[in-house]
């Protein structure tokens, strides 16, 4: 079964999206990867996989989409542009859409000094608002950087992250404006635990018209414990988790803290459901693949729409 | 200026190893302004391996002497007069000083006493901070003076990343996050919608494209 | 009589210490004789922590500085400067395997100023305690 192209389906029909994340092995096994998409079948639209993630060496994220692809999946390959440069990026690039994998999603990157390979020279030759304009114009006008043309032009459907929580915050809607003028097609955002602040992003973001151009799709990651709620709180740069949620998970017994976790995370996309012009929910179930099902249906988004190639 | 700091003592000290007649080679401009290798550095680090030397039983001969800077050929030229004492040089400047001496005198062993590090300036005494890369396009007017390659951890040109938290860099929350640097100055002109329109991608061939790179003026030269 | 001590200092003073005058310099460095050698500065703020590593490299067992109180100093920052690097200095003599101590900076109190005589003396006793430097055999027979 194919189901590529699903996410773009889904979004043109109109309906509420819903995508997952899948982070590919630290190890050569595709075993670990089509498990995680037997996991995540009929309960999602599309799944991203994750680039070397925290610049931690992991299963190359193209690789990892064709296993996707082969087990049935819509896949949505991430690029980030720590590690490849323009000449590396295009390529991928066609090879991605010569296997058939259409969903680009374009990143900046952890810094290198996140991960395991703290000695590695960060690439960074171009950003991510430019690599998303290198691929429009690959599908577009069939033309790679400098303009000579591709014997085949790609299909993409390009997506970039947003995050509404960092800063600042009065240019955050400025850099979303950019990369939509760059080409994007699709937004996921940074995971929402604070609602409030999302919301006023989400208005600004209307006010503009930017929410016509472009699906935005509200992140979110179910909080398994009150420590990992305090760990993200504190240590991951660009999180915004308020006290009350903090508050939340420290009311409850630690046997009951996923529940209570869980319980967050389904509110959060009953909310987004509700806003207008969200079209959808990207779900970061991070080493949790095996939940996503169960919030995706708590949260009413089951069955999927059933957008089969016509 | 170059700024770079002293290697560990013993890092030198292996390197010197297997030399009997030193001499300490400071350079007056850069690496003396970051207070690493000029006339004081060179004075200092010279009688302490004298004393190391002592304590260890090691006989050695180390002399002192700084010019003016040693990446130019005609201040190292004043070496010719005490060459022949020596049979390796510890030079206290920056990379480019060391392979200038390394050059002009092709058989003796020169060692380096400094890892040289940035293009920064001195923000206060004692405080030296990167803010050039030498890319060969300076692009400082775009961006109201602050440079997004050498100030932002990942070269941004249509920044900021997802990670900039309290105007910090998430690589580190000592250093600034150069586009919010950027936003407050172009704010200040007024020149914030520069900003809204992407900015290309980086020329790098100006910095690497043609190999090591070499300035000639021929109004210059002799 | 006072026992010839073996050990050897140098002592950098600015000229406020009480008891610094050239006359009584002179004294000291009869009384002492080659054990001890007195160094005049015009403000020991200024003093370059070079100067304390030749003499330990010459012939000291131990080189201290006198600084004024402190805000007593006529260059204001001289001190507070001073203090900071003879601290990184005591780090780098530390790392070749020198007891830190060998060197250091003595900051002259308000309260309880002390001659400099008084200074040398117990200056004489950390040189005594820490022994001969590493820097010369046993004997301390090859100091110049």
């Amino acid at each position: 079964m194919n189901n590529t192209g699903m996410l773009k389906r889904v979004l043109e029909k109109g309906a509420f999206a819903v995508t997952a994340e899948c982070g590919p092995p630290k190890g050569s096994d595709p075993g670990v990867v089509l498990k995680k998409a037997d996991m995540l079948r009929g309960s999602i639209d599309a799944v991203n996989v994750t680039d070397n993630q925290t610049a931690i060496v992991r299963m190359s994220s193209l690789a990892a989409c064709v296993l996707l692809k082969e087990a049935g999946l819509d896949p949505v390959l991430q690029m980030v542009m720590r590690d490849r440069n323009r000449i590396a990026l295009q390529s991928d690039v066609l090879g991605a859409s010569a296997l058939g994998i259409n969903n680009i999603l374009c990143l900046s990157g952890d810094h290198q000094s996140f991960g395991n390979q703290g000695q590695a020279l960060g690439v960074f030759d171009i950003d991510s608002t430019q690599f998303i304009q290198v691929i429009r114009d690959m599908r577009d006008k069939g033309v790679i950087l400098g303009g000579e043309s591709l014997s085949e032009p790609v299909k993409a459907f390009i997506g970039a992250a947003a995050n509404p929580f960092a800063d600042p915050p009065e240019f955050r809607i400025v850099r979303l404006a950019k990369k939509i003028a760059a080409g994007a097609d699709f937004i996921q955002t940074q995971c929402i635990y604070n609602l409030e602040r999302f919301e006023r992003w989400f208005e600004m973001a209307k006010d503009r018209g930017l929410t016509e151009k472009v699906a935005i799709l509200g992140g979110v990651t179910p909080l398994k414990s009150a420590g990992m709620a305090r760990y993200m709180k504190n240590r991951v740069a660009g999180m915004d988790i308020p006290d009350k949620i903090i508050r939340r998970m420290d009311g409850v017994p630690k046997d009951r803290q996923k529940e209570e976790g869980l319980k967050i995370c389904v509110e959060t996309i009953e909310r987004l459901k509700e806003l207008e012009g969200v079209r959808g929910v990207h779900i970061m179930a991070i080493e949790w693949e095996d939940i996503v099902g169960q919030i995706v249906e708590r949260a009413g988004l089951l069955p999927r729409p059933a957008c089969g190639k016509d | 200026m170059i700024t770079a700091e002293q290697k560990p003592i013993e890092e030198i000290r292996a390197m010197m190893a297997p030399y009997k007649r030193v001499l300490a080679l400071g350079c007056a401009s850069c690496v003396a302004e970051c207070a690493a290798g000029g006339e004081k550095e060179t004075a200092m680090l010279a009688s302490v391996l004298r004393m190391a030397d002592k304590m260890n039983g090691e006989e050695r001969m180390i002399k002192e002497m700084t010019l003016e800077r040693q990446c130019v050929n005609e201040f190292v030229l004043q070496l010719d007069r005490v060459i022949e004492e020596y049979d390796a040089i510890l030079s206290l400047a920056c990379g480019a000083g060391v392979q200038a001496v390394a050059e002009m005198y092709d058989d003796m062993p020169v060692i380096p006493a400094l890892n040289t590090e940035f293009i920064g300036e001195t923000k206060e005494r004692g405080l030296w901070v990167e803010n050039c890369l030498g890319c060969g396009d300076c692009m400082l007017f775009d961006f109201g003076g602050i440079c997004p390659l050498a100030r932002c951890s990942k070269h941004l040109l249509n920044g900021p990343c997802g990670g900039s938290v309290d105007g910090k860099c998430e690589v580190n929350p000592d250093i600034p996050c150069a586009w919010q640097l950027i936003i407050d100055r172009l704010a200040k002109f007024d020149a914030l919608e520069r900003l809204e329109k992407i900015y290309p991608p980086k020329d790098w061939s100006k910095k690497q494209g043609g190999g090591p790179r070499k300035i000639v003026r021929e109004d210059q030269q002799k | 009589m006072k026992e010839s001590p073996k050990a050897r200092v140098a002592l950098f003073y600015c000229r406020n210490v009480p008891g610094s005058s050239e006359e009584e310099r002179q004294a000291l460095e009869k009384e002492y004789g080659t054990h001890v050698r007195l160094f005049p500065l015009a403000c020991s703020g200024r003093l370059e922590p070079v100067h304390l590593l030749r003499a330990l490299e010459e012939f000291a067992d131990a080189a201290y500085v006198i600084t004024c109180p402190e805000g007593a100093c006529r260059y204001f920052e001289g001190n507070r400067r001073a203090v900071k690097r003879v601290e990184r200095t005591k780090a780098v003599i530390a790392g070749i395997g020198l007891e830190s101590e060998r060197i250091g900076i003595i900051i002259g109190n308000k309260e309880k100023t002390k001659t400099l005589s008084e200074h040398l003396h117990e200056l004489m006793e950390t040189a005594s305690r820490l022994g001969v430097s590493p820097v010369f055999n046993r004997r301390g027979e090859d100091r110049g």
